[in-house]
């Protein structure tokens, strides 16, 4: 082994490590607080986070599940039909329905929230869980319909005409050939809708009106301004881990699966 | 437009009245409709909405009726910044809640637009319009119509650590007469060392500056607001001297630095930590800083050369324009303004009493801090503006920049400067 | 919000280039084709219903309130075109657009930067590669405006370590505030909270156009004798530019809608030197209870930015 290279291998570690305790601190950081207590360590913010008046409830908890749930399910579906559909099929109005999906992305959260809370009046899922998650699901689709497109039509063609000539319908070639082929790209989908309707704030804020159908980041923000305008920094923090936790979980977990999603998805402008 | 609505919403509020008694198959007689000004307990389900700093009295409110009512309240909370636009949300989509409580500086703004429901009749039938703090009732008013009643009282006070005045030779049961008195009392606490400071005050947060500066301005016997409230007096000798001091106190590093960059979140926690000689501030803080284990002293806010006032703040409460139950909501806001619920659910819990009749009642008594904190009721101020919140507490005012200029950059400019951008967004359709 | 999610924020604004899908050109009959064109449309279907009923219908009425006084309640009077004219009045705006640029550009180079940065640290297989992709990434598993309150307490004076690092260091002296202390460090907060949380899912993206540039292309540069520098011009940029166009576009149109970092962490603050376009929406439609005007603004920026994205869909189809 030449030196140059043995250097290149050192310096590569050093800022490698250095830029990933870098990252990784902040993360470490809350955690550390969130246990840190007057006295020592312990749980006392997780139990104020828990018992204080406007702390985290166990409905809560189960709301935001549930929302989560319906988000993933829901974006899941569209999205791969969509996928399937703009990936491997021509249709009269397909690129403008295509150019309008991505373009929800340029629209300003603030101002669409009020036209949304009011249309969800009309439909009569105001203040609902599903009604939330519809929302959450539109949010989701320039990311998803974009990844699945292109894992559709990055799945071989032979594949699906092979299919074909077996005889079998549409929808089998759909659910028993394809679905099995896009599974990385399905995966990131899944895992992006799982990450943003546990962890979003503002939809629920503005489209949720009743304490029985709260999530838990609106109750970790309440924590925010809680008692008369203080912030109590550790309980937050504590608020802030006990939401990170399942995302990070499944995040480390799922890494190779999203990174080929990834792979097979997002690199194709 | 709006008593067409208005009487719209009292036919629908009757006719689900009437659907409500027939279907709960109450044996009573039909009480009062909604048009009527009676309140009416029949089982109803009302919902309220407030901010998070307020949460905890509604809630005794609310708990205290619910024991002995049939109609059932239910409080829900919203962060305090996010507040305002849940309510605009909620109008915009015509689903208000039942009752929702305001900041009351921002109450003109909901009444002007149309977002609670007239109580006007129903107020002058309950005899109690004079016996309920005044400026929250002016607060509500839009047009010579009352649209909101008061909730909550919060006044600013001077607040100061006994401990450390004993530790400066300060006499901890005299508190200062005058804003002059005040700062010449921080020097000397200032001077203890170490990590102790003067004083503290908010000086990123136009909220905390009104409430506690403002005082020391009509005490002074200057005006910042004129009474319609479209026009800016800041720009007065009052005004200038009260920011002059407050300036003099930052610079000579007597108010803690942290001043200046106190938006609000970690004012209260200043002085909790028991390192602040003085500072105006909420009076609900009383009980919150002793908790702590800081021994506490209260005076009266004043002007430079004397002269007692107070920022009567709190909360005002009205009925949503889009309830349909208007009469069981208003059944809810008569009893908080009884004199049970005002004795044994506020001065209880050390609170102020909306009514001026009960100043002193059978608690405060016990605690001459508080008689002194009810009896300023009378003379405080609270301002009236239909652009209140914009102009004035919004991160993004025109005042909140007038303050930074006159505590931290060019005063008399950003006084003079202020006072016009100040008027231009008052008058603002 | 508009950053809550990483496909709305810094991250995907995926560029479309739509491309022909359907069977390659061969002597199919006609009406299979439609039947498979009917199909297509099918599957098109819910996303078309999504998109039209939860995005297209609110847009119409945002576009339609952008017309007239708009009460909360109450009915509004049309007075078109007021509530754009008065866009030019509000100094505020004019105030927040120049930040707003001054943001985007910043956060644009900055991020971008590191992001690349991050992608040719980590592209090779390696030993440890994995846990560094990993610790770049999981800032991605934690909610923006959980991040964002994760930063309120790292920075403050109260709990956060910051500080306290930096003053043993000798670095600062005494007190100081980094969210609202100076419209230096503010910002500094603001896009060191982005450049953490979204530096490794654009990394991510950079990653796979760089693993998909083909060993040969390299190996015929190095038999050339190409320098690494010489390589990484010639070689690694142009067959990267679709990623990269993607990348920026997403980074771009992210960061104009920025909201969260700043409503969370600076408030705006300090004397409004960090007050986002999105803010003064905000604050036009919750604040001043304008639904007018802050309808006219959304109006107003949705504009550039779709012309912003075309411009740049055309520049890209040309290149390629």
């Amino acid at each position: 082994m030449t030196r140059s290279s043995a250097m290149s291998r050192w310096s590569y570690y050093v800022t490698g490590t250095a830029l990933a305790i870098l990252f990784l601190s902040p993360l470490l950081w809350s955690g550390w607080a969130s246990l840190r207590t007057g006295t020592g360590f312990g749980l006392e913010n997780y139990d104020r986070l828990f018992t204080s008046d406007n702390g985290i409830r166990p409905h809560h908890v189960l709301n935001s599940l549930t929302v989560s749930a319906l988000t993933v399910g829901g974006t899941l579906l569209v999205a791969t039909l969509g996928g399937y559909a703009f990936g491997r099929f021509r249709f009269p109005g397909r690129d403008v329905l295509f150019l309008l999906t991505l373009a929800i992305l340029m629209v300003p959260y603030a101002t669409i929230l009020i036209a949304l809370y009011v249309l969800l009046g009309w439909i009569g899922l105001q203040d609902s869980l599903v009604g939330l998650s519809l929302v959450l699901i539109m949010f989701q689709l320039p990311f998803s319909i974009f990844m699945m497109r292109n894992s559709f039509e990055a799945v071989p063609r032979e594949l699906e005409e092979s299919a074909q000539v077996d005889g079998c319908s549409s929808v089998s070639t759909l659910t028993r050939i394809m679905l099995p082929a896009v599974r990385p790209g399905l995966v990131t989908v899944g895992l992006f809708a799982f990450l943003t309707s546990w962890s979003e704030f503002f939809a629920p804020l503005i489209l949720l009106n009743s304490t029985d159908t709260f999530t838990t980041t609106l109750a970790v923000v309440n924590m925010r301004t809680a008692s008369h305008g203080s912030i109590d920094y550790a309980a937050l923090e504590a608020g802030v881990v006990f939401m990170a936790v399942p995302c990070l979980l499944l995040f480390a977990f799922m890494q190779r699966s999203y990174v080929r999603g990834f792979t097979s998805g997002a690199l194709k402008g | 437009m709006r008593s067409r609505g208005l009487r719209a919403l009292a036919v629908s509020a009757a006719a689900l009245l009437v659907a409500a008694v027939a279907a709960c198959g109450s044996d009573e007689p039909a009480g009062p409709g909604a048009s009527g000004t009676a309140g009416v307990d029949d089982g109803a389900q009302l919902t309220l909405w407030t901010r998070a700093a307020t949460e905890s009295v509604s809630k005794a409110y609310a708990d205290a009726y619910n024991a002995t009512h049939k109609n059932k309240v239910t409080v829900t909370s919203y962060p305090n910044e996010e507040y305002p636009a849940k309510l605009a949300s909620a109008a915009g989509a015509k689903a208000l809640p039942d009752l929702f409580g305001a900041d009351v500086v921002f109450a003109a703004q909901y009444a002007s637009q149309g977002l609670w429901t007239d109580v006007t009749e129903r107020l002058a039938a309950s005899g109690l319009k004079d016996k309920v703090s005044p400026g929250h009732l002016n607060a509500g008013t839009w047009e010579g119509k009352n649209y909101a009643v008061p909730h909550t009282v919060d006044m600013s006070v001077m607040l100061y650590n006994k401990d450390l005045y004993t530790k400066a030779g300060l006499d901890p049961e005299k508190g200062p007469t005058s804003l002059k008195e005040f700062a010449e009392h921080a020097r000397k606490i200032d001077k203890l060392g170490g990590d102790v400071n003067g004083t503290y005050f908010g000086g990123n947060c136009g909220g905390c500056v009104e409430f506690t500066f403002w005082p020391s301005v009509w005490g002074a016997g200057g005006d910042v607001l004129d009474a319609k409230g479209e026009t800016a007096k800041v720009d007065s000798k009052e005004m200038a001297d009260v920011f002059a001091l407050y300036r003099a106190l930052y610079d000579e590093g007597v108010a803690a630095p942290a001043s200046k960059d106190e938006a609000g979140p970690t004012w209260l926690g200043a002085l909790q930590s028991g390192k602040i000689g003085i500072a105006p501030g909420p009076s609900v803080w009383l009980g919150l800083i002793e908790e702590k284990g800081v021994k506490m002293g209260v005076a009266p806010i004043s002007g430079p050369d004397g002269g007692d006032s107070t920022f009567i703040g709190g909360d005002a409460i009205g009925i949503g324009a889009t309830s349909t139950k208007a009469a069981q909501a208003w059944d809810f806001l008569l009893w908080t303004m009884s004199e049970e619920a005002q004795v044994e659910v506020v001065a209880k819990g050390k609170g102020v009493p909306i009514r001026t009749d009960l100043a002193s009642n059978k608690y405060s008594s016990a605690d001459p801090r508080i008689v002194l904190i009810n009896s300023l009721v009378a003379k405080g101020r609270t301002p009236y503006a239909k652009n209140f919140n914009a102009s004035f507490n919004d991160p993004q005012s025109p005042w909140l920049q007038t303050v930074r200029g006159a505590l931290f950059g060019d005063a008399a400019k950003s006084l003079s400067d202020g006072n016009t951008a100040i008027t231009k967004s008052l008058q603002q359709g | 919000m508009s950053t809550l999610t990483p496909p709305r924020s810094g991250p995907a604004r995926p560029l479309p280039a739509p491309r022909d899908a359907g069977p390659a050109p061969r002597r199919i009959q006609r009406s299979a084709a439609r039947g498979r064109a009917l199909l297509g449309a099918l599957y098109a279907l819910p996303t078309a219903v999504m998109v039209g009923l939860f995005f297209l219908v609110p847009l119409v009425l945002v576009g339609w309130m952008s017309l007239h006084r708009w009460p909360l309640l109450g009915a509004p009077t049309m007075n078109a075109p007021a509530n754009y004219t008065r866009i030019g009045d509000n100094e505020l705006v004019s105030s927040a657009v120049w930040f707003t640029v001054k943001y985007t550009v910043l956060m644009t180079v900055l991020l971008f930067a590191v992001a690349f940065g991050l992608a040719l640290l980590v592209q090779q297989r390696r030993r440890g590669v994995g846990f560094f992709r990993t610790a770049f990434l999981l800032p991605m598993a934690v909610g923006f405006a959980s991040a964002s309150l994760l930063f309120l307490g790292l920075l403050s004076d109260e709990i956060g370590p910051v500080s306290d690092l930096l003053r043993a260091l000798g670095v600062i002296d005494g007190y100081v505030s980094w969210t609202s202390g100076s419209s230096g460090t503010a910002l500094a907060s603001a896009i060191v909270l982005v450049l953490w949380r979204f530096a490794g899912f654009n990394m991510l993206i950079l990653l796979t156009g760089l693993q998909a540039i083909p060993l040969e292309v390299y190996e015929a540069a190095r038999i050339d004798g190409a320098s690494r520098w010489q390589t990484f011009r010639r070689v690694t940029l142009p067959l990267m530019r679709p990623t990269i166009a993607l990348v920026l576009t997403m980074m771009i149109t992210g960061s104009l809608l920025a909201f969260d970092q700043f409503w969370i962490l600076t408030r705006g603050g300090p004397d409004n030197s960090t007050t986002s376009l999105v803010m003064v929406i905000y604050r036009e439609a919750f604040i001043r209870l304008d639904l007018g005007s802050a309808a006219a603004i959304s109006v107003a920026l949705l504009a550039v930015l779709v012309v912003f994205n075309v411009i740049q869909l055309g520049v890209l189809r040309r290149r390629s």
